[in-house]
């Protein structure tokens, strides 16, 4: 049985005339957690954008469950989940009217107007919300007034709510304090068992900056300029590894 | 030797010039003859008559404004909503319809933007009759236009980081679209529908003297028959309506997470929507079309106009917008510097109010009586009732600015002038100029309605060409109105991109 999630074939993404990814081919298998590692600019987010089909790619074909992106249906593609580096959230919402927005795609019309009457129910948000650490006290306060770490929190907890196996996250550990962290990091990583039937393992895809973190993790990437430097079983990761591409 | 430099201040102030040749021409024009009746006009602001008689049909009359004016505004404000949202940019991402399709739909309502609600209403009671709801309806075809216009704006800044996070989410197209919009369109009504509601009543007044009926049609008879005290009892009345409904909106605040009132705002949404759709439709099948025949001639009468004739009423009426925005631009910013203390103050604003207060077409009236028509005349009315407007808008910048500035300069021993120019208007004079500009699109749309009365430009075209059945010259008339508006419009652009 052919486990491949996601799959990139020859990516290129040109912006005007700088190549921001170079011909990208990778593979991510079902129940991997993998760490994306490069520095500043080398094109994590872009990679993370082509995977959840938010940026087109210029050249090459981006697979999910072995179909071209394209083709798949509205439901199909709702199985991935990202978490965004600017967190992206709806700012004159309140917190718990963006974490239920993660609801949006499993339910009708009638749930996103009820969501914005602050009719709708919140029992779910708030039980991502409380997994997440944050106070009751936040829960219905526009997401202009709250915190950096907050942010990050609703950010997450709008992820976690769409209980999908599919994970991508962009430096998702911003704003949080070494206890947080670990606390997300575990509910990130951690299996979904929507149906209670059968577990389904989780498959990640995390880009990160703290290489202390790594524990968890079974595989590296490695990226610079665009390009896949090294894709490697964490075990393997040297230290000469992280000089290429720091 | 100092070069004159050209800056926000000094361009507030430049415009005054276009009195030089509209003095010229006014003081050309004056006669004696009308001049006991412009006193007795005076005079009797301050003796309205006041009996039971005039009180019930002042009742009936602002009844009939209100009404008019309250549903207008209803409707063209959740229309204006509804093609808001469709001719906005975000609309066409998240259904992926082509770009075609918005720019064709927004320059579909640029068109009907750009002719006055005051032509509609000639236009449709040409072809209709005058009947009541002629006036609802002349007055929703160019404010839904406005109206979507605002909407569309205000939806523009919805962040697209957001949107592609929604679109990454992948709901129902549906629910991505009213959680990203909800809030701004919340805004907009909050911000700017209220306001919206005064315009609809200054509009329907303003129909009303054309004979749409309401306290306008009473204004403008009372001042045909020269019954000066009735018509002042009208005015006032007037007044006491819009500065009452001014207040009463002042007082509500509306809650969006009160749930049974933002049911009531949708139930409201829902009926009217439905309500007015259903009656369009009525409108259209069970109307006589028996005038609406002469419209099919319009393709085989000729026309008597020629094109110099044609070129010169155009040329007319770009120099009454010109004059008038003139006037309006700088009037205010001068009269408020030369008579900068508190006395002066309270008496600018009366005055200011009464210039937004008195439809134009009486102010125009008024200014006849010792001046004969001309485009000058025409330009000072409408600049004057236009400095009302741009006036008010600048006293409440500079109450609300902060004063340290002018206070300082004050201690330094610089005259009261100076330091008010330099001090407080010279830090507004920016945004009162970005909003001048959005003004002189109006002005340009105002001209239709001194035009007519005043007897200059293609406004008067229009009266003549639809009272002779002429139906090829309106077509004219009205696409040369729309050709200076947008013509307008997108030179203001230019100049509102470059002051913001
Ligand atoms: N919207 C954009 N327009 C133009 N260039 C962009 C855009 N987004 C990213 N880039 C460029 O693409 C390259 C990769 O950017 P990307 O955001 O993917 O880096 P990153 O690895 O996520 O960096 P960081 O760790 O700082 O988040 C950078 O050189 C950046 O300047
Ligand atoms: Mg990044």
């Amino acid at each position: 049985m052919n486990n491949t999630v996601l799959e990139l074939e020859n990516i290129s993404y040109k912006y005007k005339n700088d190549l921001i990814l170079n011909k990208i081919n990778l593979k991510i298998n079902s129940g991997e957690k993998i760490a994306l590692l490069g520095k500043s600019g080398s094109g994590k987010t872009t990679l993370i954008s082509v995977l959840n089909g938010t940026i087109k790619p210029t050249q090459g074909k981006v697979k999910l469950f072995n179909e071209s992106f394209e083709e798949l249906d509205r439901k199909q593609k709702s199985k991935i989940t990202t978490i965004w580096q600017d967190l992206r959230l709806i700012e004159d919402l309140s917190a718990e009217q963006n974490v239920n927005c993660g609801l949006l795609a499993e339910n009708n019309f009638y749930f996103a107007f009820k969501n914005l009457l602050n009719i709708s129910s919140f029992k779910k948000a708030h039980k991502y919300m409380k997994l997440c650490r944050l106070h009751n006290s936040i829960y219905d306060k526009k997401i202009i007034k709250l915190s950096g770490g907050q942010k990050q929190r609703v950010a997450i907890a709008r992820s976690l709510i769409q209980e999908s196996n599919i994970l991508l996250a962009d430096e998702p550990f911003n704003n949080l304090d070494p206890k947080l962290i670990t606390t997300i990091k575990n509910l990130l990583l951690e299996n979904v068992d929507k149906n209670k039937t059968k577990k389904s393992p989780k498959t990640a895809l995390v880009a990160l900056h703290r290489l202390d973190l790594l524990n968890d993790f079974d595989k590296v990437i490695g990226i610079r300029d665009g390009k896949i430097f090294f894709n490697i079983k964490r075990n393997n990761l040297k230290k000469i590894h992280l000089e290429k591409i720091y | 030797m100092n070069k004159l430099k050209l800056n926000y201040t000094s361009l507030s102030f430049l415009p005054i010039l276009v009195c030089i040749p509209l003095g010229y021409q006014l003081i050309n024009n004056i006669h004696f003859g009308g001049f006991k009746l412009f006193q007795e006009f005076l005079i009797s602001a301050f003796n309205p008559k006041i009996d039971n008689e005039i009180i019930i049909t002042v009742i009936k009359r602002l009844n009939e404004t209100i009404l008019i004016g309250f549903f207008s505004w209803l409707v063209s404000i959740i229309f204006g909503a509804i093609f808001g949202i469709i001719s906005s940019n975000i609309f066409y991402k998240i259904f992926n319809i082509p770009n075609f399709f918005y720019r064709i739909l927004r320059f579909f309502l640029t068109i009907i933007r750009s002719i006055h609600e005051v032509v509609w209403g000639i236009l449709l009671m040409q072809i209709y009759g005058i009947n009541f709801s002629i006036g609802i309806i002349a007055i929703c075809i160019p404010y839904i236009a406005v109206n979507s216009k605002v909407f569309a704006e205000q939806l523009e800044t919805i962040d697209y980081k957001s949107f592609e996070s929604i679109n990454q989410i992948n709901a129902p197209k549906f629910s991505s679209l009213i959680t990203l919009i909800w809030n701004p369109i919340i805004n907009t009504f909050k911000n700017f529908g209220l306001y919206r509601l005064e315009c609809s009543i200054r509009s329907t007044v303003i129909l009303g003297i054309f004979g749409i009926g309401g306290i306008g049609t009473s204004i403008f008879l009372s001042f045909q028959t020269l019954n000066f005290r009735e018509l002042w009892t009208y005015l006032w009345s007037l007044a006491i309506l819009i500065i009452l409904s001014g207040l009463i909106f002042k007082k509500i605040k509306f809650n969006t997470t009160n749930k049974i009132l933002s049911i009531f705002f949708i139930s409201v949404f829902f009926i009217t929507t439905l309500f007015s759709f259903s009656y369009f439709l009525y409108f259209i099948f069970n109307n006589n079309f028996e005038n609406f025949n002469s419209v099919s001639s319009l393709f085989k009468s000729s026309s008597d106009l020629g094109l110099f004739d044609f070129l010169k009423l155009i040329l007319e009426t770009i120099i009454l917008s010109l004059l008038s925005t003139g006037i309006a631009i700088s009037l205010p910013p001068l009269v408020i510097g030369i008579f900068n203390n508190n006395t002066s103050k309270i008496f600018i604003k009366i005055f200011a109010f009464l210039l937004r207060l008195i439809p134009t077409p009486v102010i125009l009236l008024t200014l006849l009586t010792f001046n004969n028509p001309s485009v000058s005349l025409a330009a000072l009315t409408l600049g004057l009732h236009n400095a009302g407007i741009t006036s008010k808008l600048l006293f409440t910048n500079l109450d609300s600015q902060d004063k340290r500035n002018y206070i300082a300069m004050k201690s330094l021993g610089i005259s009261k002038k100076t330091s008010w120019l330099l001090g407080l208007f010279s830090q507004q004079a920016k945004s009162y100029l970005a909003y001048c500009a959005y003004r002189s699109d109006i002005i340009i749309r105002e001209t239709a309605i001194v035009g007519v009365i005043g007897s200059v430009g293609l406004g008067w075209q229009l009266q003549e060409s639809l009272s002779s059945f002429a139906w090829q010259e309106v077509t004219l008339v009205l696409i040369a109105y729309s050709s200076i508006a947008i013509f307008g419009e997108l030179i203001n652009g230019k100049i509102k991109n470059g002051l913001t």
